[in-house]
């Protein structure tokens, strides 16, 4: 009998200190919330059990530091991604004039086989924040940065009152898995693809 | 198989500054390798079948520097589970360590389960890694396992060395497998066949009193030796536990992924409250921690090099104390001098110009997969093939007298 492989998708989410990485991540996997700012060291990582269609899929997400003094991260954290989450605070301007950096940070430290291709989501969090009257970017700006980077599916959240949370992250996770399916078809060239997965083998566990 | 291994250059420096002990305790020779602040609770590597205290090298260099302790260890000459538990404890003792962090990959977090179940006043916290929960498939899938103490190396050492996938493999896991096959052909008949009876064993981890919060999971998700249903087994076990798949790396990860799984051991220490001490980590250079690269040890130590004296028995064993001043092998004359241009050692501050060749014949595989043709051999078969012949896993016998038969 052969148990079907998990599928592992690999999330990484990037973004200005105190956008609401941390607290985005921790409504969407423990649903809880708080006001209180501790800033993420180097990094850390959730998973997150969850079925698209009829597939069992685990999303590892990596929390990541905004402040510069934080980040250690080498390639290793990187390599391997799925999905990168880009995290702006519609609050603050320069969040939102920082994604391009964090944009091209990700593409030149993942060197993902297609940088076009590789499948990014904006979210534009803090929405709740005094009804909406202290937002300096609007949706449509937003919208027409993530036009100019082909598209990128865009999210207003808020992590505070779990607003799009679920739904941003399962579009995350939608589009992991998309990008996870290229590689299969991209490996099927490979030898190895074609080992059978319950072929005896002699030995012992090692 | 093919011609020479030739010892990874980061091995070659990892060899030249952490110091290999070897100790004997009670009935027991301990070789293992202890590097890194004394302060700072230690991480403890323990391999799986198929592995020695060197498989960790990359997880010694990487996580010592950033001022942990790690220990790794040569899984000891015991024949079960009991023994395992009595002997790891009196080592503890002897190199007077009280507070554990277990890192144990296949075998290795087996006996690091039963270990913390029977002594949970010691483990802090697991790290386990492509491992399981019991032995049971294991000595089914053996059923020669009342012999294995009676069988000799090469069929031991080909049965062990059939457990590990062939390739195709990608280049990091194609060296992760070499670097395994040639600590396999250290290791001696008694070596494998310990390890053998304890994966067969018949044994089962019981409930652990540590809690979930404490154990990370660092499975590979391509694929790897132990059946996926004993993982998932372990899985359900620890539902809380934090999993730290890792997409790829096979069998071998700490040596096909280390800077993933070194990441991964930080943050779980991290997370379980151990704190490094980099502050500590450049006494090292100056002999402090018991690693002392520095360059007046450096060809003055032609005993032991490479040679790796694993039966423990021509050579007298070194004291745990005086021996951090001898790092094995730290190069001698014939060779040639390069720079290493490894960035894991960036944050010593002393010279970085290393020493690389090649083990000459020390890591070849020939030396014991073509052994000399000694009528003993085919005894072997015969006896196992009249002992084993309704026993699927005959075929590794079999197949061995074709190609041995070829080569000779
Ligand atoms: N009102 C409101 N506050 C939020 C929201 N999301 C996060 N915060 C608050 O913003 C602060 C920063 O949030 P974090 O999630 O820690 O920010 P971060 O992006 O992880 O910051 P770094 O770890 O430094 O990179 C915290 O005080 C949160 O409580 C939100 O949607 N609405
Ligand atoms: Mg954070």
């Amino acid at each position: 009998m052969s148990l079907r492989r998990r599928t592992l998708l690999k999330v990484i989410v990037l973004g200005d200190s105190g956008v609401g990485k941390t607290s985005l991540m921790n409504q969407y996997v423990h649903k809880k919330f708080s006001q209180q700012y501790k800033a993420t060291i180097g990094a850390d990582f959730v998973t997150k059990e969850l079925q698209i269609d009829d597939r069992l899929v685990t999303l590892q997400i990596w929390d990541t530091a905004g402040q510069e003094r934080f980040q250690s991260l080498g390639v290793a954290f990187y390599r391997g991604a799925d999905c990168c989450v880009l995290v702006y605070d519609v609050n603050v301007m320069k969040s939102f004039d920082t994604l391009e950096n964090w944009h091209e940070e990700f593409l030149k430290q993942a060197n993902p086989p297609d940088p076009r291709a590789f499948p990014f989501i904006l979210l534009g969090n803090k929405i709740d924040i005094d009804g909406g009257n202290s937002r300096v970017v609007s949706e449509k700006k937003a919208k027409d940065w993530c036009a100019s980077k082909g598209n990128i599916p865009y999210f207003e959240t808020s992590a505070k009152e779990d607003y799009n949370v679920d739904a941003a992250f399962l579009c995350i996770a939608k589009a992991a898995l998309a990008n996870e399916h290229e590689q299969d078809i991209y490996f099927q060239g490979i030898p190895e693809a074609a080992v059978p997965e319950n072929e005896q083998r002699g030995g012992c566990a090692c | 198989m093919k011609g020479v291994f030739s010892a990874p250059g980061d091995y070659v420096h990892f060899k030249s500054q952490v110091p290999l002990h070897k100790i004997p305790i009670g009935t027991n020779q301990w070789r293992f390798y202890d590097f890194g602040p004394k302060a700072v609770p230690p991480l403890i590597c323990l391999p799986g079948t198929a592995g020695t205290a060197d498989v960790y090298y990359k997880q010694i260099m990487s996580l010592s520097m950033k001022g942990y302790r790690v220990i790794s260890v040569d899984i000891p000459r015991v024949w079960n589970n009991t023994e395992w538990i009595q002997a790891f404890e009196k080592f503890l003792d002897a190199i007077d360590v009280h507070h554990i962090h277990l890192y144990g990959t296949s075998l290795g977090g087996f006996l690091a389960q039963l270990f913390a179940q029977h002594r949970p006043r010691r483990v802090r916290s697991l790290v386990l890694s492509n491992t399981f929960l019991e032995t049971r498939s294991f000595s089914a899938a053996m059923p020669w396992a009342p012999i294995v103490s009676w069988t000799p190396s090469f069929l031991l050492k080909r049965y062990v060395l059939t457990g590990i996938r062939d390739g195709p493999h990608e280049p990091f896991i194609a060296d992760s497998v070499d670097f395994v096959v040639s600590q396999v052909e250290t290791l001696s008949r008694e070596d494998l066949a310990s390890r053998l009876s304890l994966t067969t064993d018949d044994a089962s981890v019981g409930s652990l009193l540590l809690s979930d919060s404490f154990i990370t999971i660092m499975d590979t998700n391509d694929y790897c030796a132990i059946p996926q249903q004993l993982k998932d087994q372990l899985g359900e076990r620890y539902p809380e536990a934090r999993r730290a798949y890792l997409k790829t790396g096979g069998d071998f990860p700490f040596l096909s992924r280390p800077d993933e799984v070194n990441l991964h051991l930080q943050l779980h220490l991290r997370r379980v409250g151990v704190e490094a001490r980099p502050d500590l980590v450049h006494n090292i250079p100056k002999g402090d921690l018991g690693g002392s690269p520095s360059k007046e040890n450096n060809g003055d130590d032609s005993d032991n090099s490479r040679k790796d004296d694993r039966g423990g028995s021509e050579n007298p064993p070194a004291e745990y104390e005086i021996n951090p001043t001898s790092p094995e092998s730290s190069g001698s004359g014939n060779l040639d001098k390069q720079p290493l241009d490894s960035s894991e050692c960036c944050h010593l501050d002393h010279e970085l110009t290393l020493t690389l060749y090649d083990f000459p014949g020390g890591f070849t595989r020939e030396t014991y997969i073509v052994p000399p043709a000694t009528p003993v051999h085919f005894m072997w078969e015969y006896i196992l093939f009249h002992l084993l012949r309704y026993i699927s896993s005959l075929y590794i016998v079999w197949n061995y007298s074709l190609e041995f038969r070829q080569v000779v």
